[in-house]
């Protein structure tokens, strides 16, 4: 490893590791003047740095160093000038004469910078990918996303101090874009000199290969790894592929070591993504996760007014609680119901009303028509990856069980099959077995993220 | 730590030292001063990182300890107490400080996280006159840089020649060297100006003799009770000798008081100008005049007699001319220069100790 990249990574442990005030007193300005073997000497600016480092931060080098790979350091530290000057010229010349100064109430000609286009044009080449039309106040909080939101906020606030990296999942079309491009804009609101970089992993791999393709991965790296606000929608794409996990793994390192914030979206947790380094898996978990729900009828309903409100049409109560209730469940449905409602009504010069919008949305909701009980079974005995018979028949082992039970929830759930007809469909005689086996994944499925996860994913799959 | 201090020591030494503790700094613990018992004697110490200053006084000491608490605070209390015995004692991290009259407890931190004063052990050690060093510290220190971009120019050069110590400072625009006189050891220290203003203070009206004690990296001064240790300037500080013009086409020698008087007139209409005042000297009528203009105000030209060689004129700062009179003490001055662009000399007519320069300004 490179002396520099060394004692970054030594810092930056040691930074999370004591207080601020002690970081920037005693360490902030030390450098690594020579490591040969386990030969380490530090450069630290006064006899004072140097007497606490030596009586009380000895340890903490080593223990820190014997991570970064240099077991049993000898620790020397050594003095050095206290800023770097170059040295001085000898052609400067020491004593110097000045202008009288002019007047004051003389024209002045000096040229006051014309700043504000410089800071406009610098700060629209790193809007990179950033949509204006997210932001915090069209956002609808419910209990499914306020964490989620809190967390963005305190980040917009104080980016790269508090949860970083954050990282956001949940299935499609609940907000996850939103919110992280909701920071993007808050942070360039304030700071329009921020670097923020707002990438899809899909956008980031394509760079990538272009970038290897044309010899500038080294353009393609100091891009990505300048930026200080990096954001990552759909990090689940770089599944699989090796070198841009790689290449992401460097990035993350880089800006995380320099406090940057890093915000990553996925459909699913870390730890799930398959075929995902570890390295990389626990570096995502090092921050916050946060799993966002899909939105409950409460916020189903303040979203769908809130669309409205900016189209600038006002919905009857009944209208909003319907398409809350019967346009899916997912943010993205519910905006194109809504979206479909207005239309119609526009064109045809129509108030939207109950009868209009069940109309409507009676032809487009198709969705239970196609499916059949047994469609269902087999979608869930595939996600588990078990025979469909095993799910029909007498066996009751534990990873027979809970798939059954899930496939007798989403009957339930999705047909609105009775209990008996549940029974009878996966072969069971008693139908109260149905009834306890809904209840279960019901209740189970408020605290088991992954058992959530699953029947989300077979819903997704089931409708795709 | 249990011990008994009057008031009037414990005053004294925590006037010497807490204006070095910096509630500014990002580490609240360089806010507070540090408290040690040693040997029937009480330390404080404070620091920034740059200077640390140690003072130690008498004290009755019944149980040994040591506790850091904020300086402003211990300064501003102690201070405002009646003269006296003070009782200090010491459980957990509380300070309980107790008078006849008064009751307090002062919430402290630990010792054990508060810097190590710095210790020379393989250093030089030499002596000079307190009331000497101060009379040079007054006369040099304020000529030195604070400009951090050439740190060299914000110490003070403190080295002998030929046997003769002297002592130099200069910001680039003008510069200021005194000789301290006969020095035996040979030495060439560096020393930040902002350092040697405490030392100022601290030496205050003693006439000790100051220890000072050097190795490469720092240096201490001691002086009577207190001790202040500060690092040294790294860097090379520039041949200043040959910059003193030895000989002059136009010089005046004239009372000193006269000088000021003229200077101060003409600096209240050179402020438009940044202070600028144009000083002529004629041979023919043995006259000083210093004319400064502003457009919107007026202006001046106010005029001494002086004993004058030679004819000529040149344009100063007059603020620079100020300090350089003010600190160049004596009855009689005298002022010479060369060209309009030279570097001008001001000094006692008595004495050659001390040499003020000061550079034109180029109108």
């Amino acid at each position: 490893m490179q002396t520099d990249s060394l004692w970054q990574a030594v810092l930056g442990e040691i930074e999370l590791s004591v207080s601020r005030g002690n970081f920037v007193t005693w360490f902030k300005n030390t450098c690594l003047l020579k490591q040969e073997g386990s030969q380490v000497t530090i450069g630290v600016q006064n006899i004072f740095i140097k007497q606490q480092l030596e009586r009380k931060y000895n340890d903490l080098f080593s223990e820190t160093l014997a991570k970064n790979g240099i077991t049993d350091a000898e620790i020397t530290y050594k003095v050095t000038a206290s800023i770097p000057t170059p040295s001085p010229r000898n052609d400067e010349p020491v004593l110097i004469t000045r202008d009288v100064p002019e007047v004051a109430n003389a024209p002045r000609s000096t040229n006051i910078p014309t700043s504000s286009t410089a800071t406009n044009s610098l700060s629209h080449s790193y809007r990179q990918g950033l949509n204006e039309r997210y932001t915090f106040d069209n956002f609808v909080v419910g209990g499914s996303n306020e964490l989620a939101f809190a967390a963005c906020q305190a980040i917009s606030h104080s980016p790269g101090t508090k949860y970083n990296p954050l990282f956001l999942y949940g299935g499609v079309g609940i907000g996850k874009t939103h919110l992280m491009q909701a920071v993007g804009n808050k942070i360039l609101q304030q700071n329009p000199g921020a670097k923020v970089v707002y990438i899809s992993m899909e956008q980031f791999t394509q760079e990538f290969v272009e970038a290897l393709r044309f010899r500038k991965a080294n353009d393609f790296a100091t891009h990505y790894r300048s930026a200080d606000v990096f954001i990552v929608d759909d990090i689940q794409f770089i599944a699989g592929k090796e070198k841009v996990q790689e290449e992401f793994f460097h990035t993350f390192n880089v800006l995380h070591q320099a406090s940057k914030q890093i915000i990553i979206s996925s459909d699913k947790p870390p730890k799930e993504i398959p075929t995902l380094e570890d390295r990389l898996k626990s570096r995502f978990a090092w921050g916050m996760s946060i799993d966002m729900q899909n939105p409950d009828f409460e916020t189903r309903c303040a979203i769908v007014q809130t669309k409205a409100g900016s189209h600038e049409v006002t919905l009857p109560h009944d209208v909003v609680e319907y398409l809350a209730n019967n346009s899916g469940t997912n943010v993205r449905e519910l905006e194109g119901a809504l979206n479909q409602l207005l239309a119609f009504c526009e064109m045809r010069g129509l108030e939207p009303n109950l009868s209009i919008a069940s109309g409507l949305l009676s032809v487009s909701k198709t969705r239970p028509k196609h499916l059949s009980a047994k469609q269902i079974i087999e979608r869930t005995a595939r996600h588990f990856q078990i025979p469909m018979e095993d799910i029909l028949g007498p066996k009751r082992d534990k990873d027979i069980v809970v798939p059954r039970q899930v496939a007798m929830y989403m009957l339930r759930s999705e047909l609105h099959l009775s209990f008996p007809k549940i029974a009878r469909e996966l072969g069971r005689k008693d139908h109260t077995t149905a009834i306890h086996s809904v209840e279960k994944i019901e209740k189970e499925s408020q605290f088991d993220a992954s058992l959530r996860l699953a029947i989300n994913e077979i819903k997704e799959r089931l409708y795709a | 730590m249990k011990l008994q201090v009057t008031q009037e020591n414990l005053n004294r030494a925590l006037g010497s030292v807490a204006k070095v503790a910096n509630s500014r700094n990002t580490l609240p613990i360089l806010a507070n001063v540090l408290m040690k018992t040693s040997n029937n004697r009480l330390s404080l110490s404070a620091t920034n990182l740059d200077i640390g200053i140690t003072h130690y006084i008498g004290s009755k000491v019944s149980e040994e300890g040591s506790i850091t608490v904020p300086a402003r605070l211990m300064q501003d209390f102690v201070g405002s107490l009646p003269e006296g015995v003070i009782n200090l004692e010491l459980q957990d991290t509380k300070l309980k400080v107790t008078t006849d009259q008064y009751k307090s407890v002062v919430n402290g931190i630990v010792a054990d996280d508060f810097p190590v004063m710095p210790a020379i052990s393989s250093g030089k050690s030499w002596k000079v006159s307190g009331a000497t060093l101060k009379k040079g510290l007054q006369q040099v220190v304020f000529a030195a840089s604070n400009d951090e971009t050439r740190p060299v120019l914000t110490g003070v050069l403190l080295t002998t020649q030929d046997g003769v110590l002297s002592m130099a400072a200069t910001d680039s625009y003008r510069l200021a060297e005194k000789k301290l006189g006969e020095n035996k050891e040979d030495v060439n220290l560096l020393i930040p100006a902002t350092a040697l203003q405490d030392l100022l203070r601290i030496i205050g009206d003693s006439d000790d003799m100051v220890t000072i004690t050097h190795d490469d990296q720092q240096v201490l001064f001691q002086v009577g009770d207190i001790e202040l240790v500060t690092r040294l300037v790294d860097g090379k500080y520039p041949d200043y000798r040959k910059l003193i013009p030895s000989s002059f086409a136009t010089q005046a020698t004239l009372k000193r008081s006269d000088f000021i008087n003229v200077t101060k007139v003409s600096s209240l209409f050179a402020r438009e100008s940044a202070g600028s005042v144009t000083i002529e000297l004629d041979e023919a009528t043995g006259k000083l005049s210093i004319r400064s203009v502003a457009s919107q105000l007026g202006e001046n030209t106010a005029t001494a007699e002086a004993n004058i060689k030679g004819t000529g004129s040149i344009t100063l700062n007059s603020r620079y001319l100020l300090d350089g009179l003010n600190a160049v003490g004596g009855e009689e001055v005298t002022f010479g220069f060369n060209g309009k662009l030279e570097a001008t000399l001001l000094h006692d007519s008595a004495s050659k100790d001390y040499s003020h320069i000061i550079m034109p300004l180029k109108s």
